[in-house]
């Protein structure tokens, strides 16, 4: 029975905190601009996510090692400040966007400027990683974000996407001009859902709930239907996009206006659902990230570290929080607002995706850490292959979009 | 263990020469799709005074929609409030930026965009949240404005 429950409580978390930020910016931004034209682009990184996770998870529970330990471990330590520092560029971007996201979710229910809100979230995340047991930060904003699932009553609501809107699935809306643009949200749907973070995350949860050999089929599950159902609210944001904003001439250019999408058929409900999306997401997506850096900067350094720990049993670890929330502020200060950052960090995550992973596939398939658990031929060459796509798309639209002021 | 298995394996704690042979390689590769992104850049992309008119065509279409929604009882006051911030931000600056920016179009037509910017943006600066103003006559406005800077936008 408590096998079950562990099961379907994973299958939940996995399902609700698979928006975030990014998703929700690449999403909305996607399906007004592109119709269903980067549907194929989450499908892929869907694919991506849940081998990444299910293996991931399946490294801790048999080599009982984190994958930051690993890494460190079989690489030695010059080679792991590669990954950790593409890891801390690209995450620290990331929570900036987190902490807007969370900012903007709390403007839209109140009016109040979210330059306002934007220290009180980063206040938020910190007291949460420092008081918060692991199961809460785990489980609560996750089981909150199966409010997601809205967002595919909302397409149902409409009617679902009309002819010429599902044209677009297999014959993309892309203009003369527009080409770069829509790399652009390639590479950032890519990124935003492979993050790496999450990899450091779930391995450190893995290690905190004691995972052994016997957890493996609670891992397989909760990647394979976690992660494939957590999509289906990633998608059915770029079809609300597609059917309510992008007949409008919209370009989801703020994340408010993507709420405007939920507001057509639910009214106020619908908008206020939105922002409370948007809020559990970007928390619980902040938490995640502010944890996972840091439990790669302790894991690595030969911290003590640990969630359920006091903080003054893992000071380094928690003081490791403190610094990089403050790198979040900072680069709040520089001016980009949350749903730009967000794409930007996406993109940049897709474009170090190779540096934070390949080392990873290389551990996959060491029969000293796994046994006969490495990984088999076909998930290789499907993680490598989806993992070269969005860093080269990452590659040449990222200066694009630089250049002309874009993303 | 299948060759596969065998390759990456060697790779991470016995031939690490090899590795970075293949990581100056791939170095190579990267500097060339690099270079090829930025000569053939004006081709994938738009001028950078069309992409601004475009967003700045989308972002009054969204204003407008925000307004028409609140008027219509489908968004609070305060989710009005705080997109239209938003849309301060976006779109805060424009008249200064626009005739600065690569591809931007004749004398006149920059300054027939700028009055209709103007107008509009006294709606973003100002929108009538409450029932004491005409929120008909900005919407107009916001439409007219959205129309102009997509038209400019080639859209």
């Amino acid at each position: 029975m408590k096998k079950w429950f562990s099961i379907t409580l994973g299958i939940v978390t996995a399902t609700g905190g698979f928006l975030d930020a990014g998703t929700i910016a690449t999403a909305g931004e996607s399906g007004a601009k592109f119709g269903l034209g980067l549907i194929w682009a989450v499908v892929l990184a869907t694919i991506e996510i849940i081998l990444l996770v299910e293996m991931v998870g399946r490294f801790t529970a048999v080599s009982k090692k984190t994958y930051a330990d690993a890494i460190r471990e079989d690489f030695g330590f010059k080679f792991y400040l590669f990954p950790l520092l593409s890891e801390i560029i690209a995450e620290s971007l990331l929570l900036a966007a987190e902490l807007g996201g969370i900012a903007i979710a709390l403007s839209l229910f109140t009016g109040i400027s979210w330059h306002i809100w934007f220290p009180v979230a980063a206040l938020l995340v910190l007291v949460m990683s420092w008081r918060a047991p692991f199961d809460w930060i785990e489980n609560g904003p996750a089981l909150f974000g199966l409010l997601t699932l809205s967002f595919v009553i909302a397409v149902v609501a409409l009617g679902g996407p009309s002819h010429d809107t599902l044209v677009t699935l297999w014959n993309p809306d892309v203009k003369q001009g527009d080409l770069a643009d829509y790399l652009y949200l390639v590479a950032a749907t890519l990124g935003a859902t492979i993050s790496p973070y999450l990899l450091y995350f779930y391995s450190s949860g893995a290690r905190e709930e004691g995972w052994s050999g016997s957890s493996l089929v609670l891992n397989r599950v909760t990647a394979f239907l976690g992660m494939g159902f957590g999509s289906v609210g990633s998608m059915a944001l770029i079809v609300l996009g597609a059917i309510v904003l992008r007949p409008l001439n919209m370009n989801a250019n703020t994340l408010g206006e993507i709420g405007l999408a939920m507001a057509k058929p639910f009214g106020i409900i619908g908008s206020l659902l939105f922002a409370s999306v948007l809020f559990v997401t970007c928390l619980g997506a902040a938490l995640e990230v502010v944890l996972a850096v840091s439990y790669n900067i302790a894991q690595g350094f030969g911290w003590e570290w640990g969630e359920n720990k006091q903080p003054v049993k893992a000071a380094r670890f928690n003081l490791t929080i403190i610094i990089f929330l403050l790198v979040a502020v900072v680069i709040r200060l520089i001016g980009l607002d949350p749903l730009h950052l967000a794409l930007l960090a996406s993109t940049v995550i897709a474009l170090f995706l190779p540096i934070s992973l390949f080392p990873f596939l290389v551990l996959m398939n060491d029969p000293q850490y796994l046994g006969n658990k490495v990984n088999g031929r076909l998930s290789n060459l499907a993680v490598i292959l989806i993992l070269l796509i969005a860093f080269v798309v990452a590659l040449v639209s990222l200066p694009l979009e630089v250049l002309t002021g874009g993303g | 263990m299948s060759i596969w298995h065998w390759n990456l394996r060697i790779t991470s704690r016995r031939n690490h020469c090899g590795f970075w042979r293949k990581g100056s390689l791939c170095g190579l590769l990267l500097i060339l799709i690099g270079l090829l992104t930025l000569t053939t850049g004006c081709q994938v992309n738009q001028q950078a005074f069309e992409r601004i008119a475009g967003d700045a065509g989308a972002a009054f279409s969204a204003a407008s929609t925000t307004l028409n929604y609140f008027h219509h009882g489908q968004i609070t006051n305060l989710y009005a409030r705080a997109s239209f911030e938003e849309y301060q931000q976006e779109l805060g600056g424009l008249d200064r930026q626009l005739p600065l920016q690569q591809g931007v179009p004749d004398k006149h037509t920059i300054e027939q965009l700028l009055v209709v910017y103007k107008q509009a943006m006294q709606v973003i600066d100002h929108p009538c949240l409450d029932t004491l103003c005409n929120w008909h006559i900005q919407l107009a406005s916001l439409d007219r404005a959205s129309q102009a800077f997509l038209k400019a936008g080639g859209q």
